[in-house]
């Protein structure tokens, strides 16, 4: 609708064709920002208030919500290509090792692999100080949240503003990781004129977007997200290549963190993963969009504050269960326990160099997670007291069933709508058929109307 | 212009559906982007105080008025009643069943909790009649 300030089909973290879409409504609902209406049978996106989950990809039955992420295709061909590769990939290839995966990516055209596991030990070990350190002092938000999934920091932002200072402050490991490569690898090509490209091989369509959390700033170097279900059935074919011609996999980068990988790095890819192997104490893992804003509620309501740490996922079975994902969860997190049976957990990095890194403050976020509450839903304006009892007196009149055949997902937010101008009264099904009956609402006194206009 | 009211039923041992006033409430001054702070204090208080009627007061209610710039909350119920309020007041002290407390509740830290976040609370109870809490919270410019 015209007056909706913001609306577009396609976000910064999904694509959206239009003439697929069938307006099923499919989508309406399970949204957890309320970001889709339906308008005109097809559905529209509040732009600031997705958060990138992929829920509507995972629900749309006409393939008509895809990631905004890159194929193959879209990998720079003049550009030295940097693949920074999530542990997720590995457990989409039943008996395969790391090693051979990291081989068919070389053999797909990257130049260099990145693995996560010495950045997840990094994490890790900078948690557990943070939280040694600050455990004795009760004005700490407890519990701490982790700061991994980042549509969980958004939703945060978003939804539980005042949350955001549990949000652990240490770096994430994909940002330890870039920050890494930047000063590792990429100045040996660029100080010989090499322009270079880093790539994250993904499991959801989070960092396609990652760009508008930091509006207005061009990353340097360039830098696109490839999701595991775009480049499986090629990578598939080139690891299965090196699995028969019985080499070793070895594919000969210069870095250590280029090739190895670890169990508990794979282990970090499964829901509960992250603190299994942590050295805290009072952990939970939670795992589902729905559970995950449910808990979240608990902890703004007091609750759950004997816990130090939690571990959320928006996927259910952790990242396993990401929409960009190729192979069925329950059998990927099989394949993570048979790995972490191979390698083990033990940490590779030795933990007082950690800390001494920690020390120097290596750890600490580069961004104020507050800023991310003027990015996610900014097109709002505030509702005033009056515009709050007007949707209640919406509410109360329509008396509806939360359908959506109004086309906004349930009847608070279409009375919402109503008050701001941005859907009509009269596309409540349920009191147009009151009408119909021949009952007055209080609509009818001209006094009182909704405001509503109908495009 | 009057105020915004609302009016929610608190059913006894309901405890699945406890926090949902809670929760309606937060939403409500999400909308109009209060402070963040303020929201969670509120936040935490209408959920002690429809846990507490969940928990030991029979049925009940939670009534939320909301004026320009105050926001009262209003709980009352039928329940036994408070014989001591100065003793339920002291942080820890509890008359929840083991039951209770073994589903993690029950630690006696409702009241104080909710004495701390609200601006002020006041208690009256009859034992045998019931209990009513009322809260006040002055809210900040803005909003």
């Amino acid at each position: 609708m015209s007056t909706m300030a913001g609306v577009r089909r396609s976000t910064g973290f999904v694509r959206f064709k239009e003439e697929r879409c069938t307006g099923c409504a499919a989508c309406l609902r399970i949204c957890p920002t309320k970001a889709i209406r339906i308008r005109h049978q097809k559905s529209i996106r509040i732009v600031d208030q997705c958060i990138g989950c992929g829920a509507c990809i995972r629900a749309c039955p006409a393939g008509a919500v895809s990631a905004a992420t890159i194929g193959l295709d879209g990998i720079r061909s003049d550009h030295v290509a940097i693949a920074l590769v999530s542990p997720v990939l590995y457990a989409q290839f039943p008996g395969v090792m790391p090693g051979g995966v990291l081989l068919g990516l070389h053999r797909l055209g990257f130049h260099h692999t990145v693995d996560m596991s010495f950045f997840l030990e990094m994490f890790q070990y900078a948690a557990e100080e943070f939280i040694r350190r600050n455990r004795r002092s009760p004005g700490s938000p407890w519990p701490l949240i982790s700061p991994i999934c980042p549509v969980v920091v958004r939703l945060i932002a978003f939804q539980f503003p005042s949350l955001l200072p549990h949000v652990l402050p240490v770096l994430r490991p994909v940002a330890l990781m870039a920050r890494e490569v930047k000063k590792r690898i990429i100045p040996a090509h660029t100080s010989q004129g090499r322009p270079v490209g880093l790539y994250f091989i993904n499991p959801c369509p989070t960092k396609a977007g990652a760009r508008s959390d930091r509006r207005g700033t061009p990353p340097e170097p360039h830098e696109a997200a490839i999701g595991i279900n775009d480049l499986f059935s090629e990578l598939k074919r080139q690891v299965d290549q090196v699995l028969d011609s019985d080499m070793i996999p070895f594919s000969g980068s210069g870095f250590e963190f280029e090739t190895c990988s670890s169990g508990n790095a794979a282990l970090g890819a499964m829901s509960g993963g992250e603190i299994a192997n942590m050295d805290i104490e009072k952990t939970l893992s939670v795992h589902g969009l729905q559970e995950t804003v449910a808990y979240l509620h608990k902890i703004e309501m007091g609750l759950l504050k004997d816990f130090e740490y939690i571990e959320f996922r928006t996927c259910r079975e952790g990242c396993l269960g990401g929409v960009l994902t190729a192979v069925d969860p329950y059998i990927a997190k099989r394949n993570v326990q048979k790995m972490v049976g191979v390698f083990g957990l033990g940490r590779r990095l030795p933990r007082d160099t950690i800390l001494r890194l920690y020390e120097k403050g290596q750890f600490q976020p580069d961004q104020d997670p507050r800023m991310l509450t003027r990015l996610f839903g900014a097109s709002r304006p505030a509702m005033s007291l009056e515009e709050a009892r007007r949707v209640e007196a919406v509410l109360e009149d329509i008396e509806g069933r939360d359908c959506g055949a109004c086309g906004s997902p349930d009847c608070r937010t279409f009375a919402e709508d109503v008050v701001r101008g941005h859907a009509a009264l009269a596309d409540c099904i349920w009191l147009h058929a009151r009408k119909q009956e021949g009952k007055p609402t209080r609509f009818d006194r001209p006094t009182d109307d909704g405001r509503g206009e109908k495009s | 212009m009057s105020g915004l009211r609302k009016n929610f039923f608190i059913k006894a041992r309901d405890f699945i559906h406890a926090g949902e006033a809670s929760i309606r409430i937060q939403h409500l001054l999400k909308t109009m982007q209060f402070d963040p702070h303020l929201v969670r204090r509120i936040a935490v208080c209408s959920y002690e105080g429809e846990m507490n009627v969940v928990m030991h007061g029979g049925d009940g209610s939670l009534c939320m008025e909301l004026d320009r710039d105050v926001l009262w909350l209003d709980i009352s119920d039928e329940g036994p009643g408070i014989p001591d309020i100065e003793l339920a007041m002291r942080p820890g002290y509890s008359t929840a069943s083991d039951e209770q407390r073994e589903m993690g509740f029950g630690a006696g830290m409702g009241l104080p909790n909710m004495k701390k976040n609200a601006d002020d609370l006041t208690i009256e109870s009859l034992p045998g009649k019931g209990t009513r809490v009322r809260m006040r919270f002055f809210l900040a410019e803005g909003g």
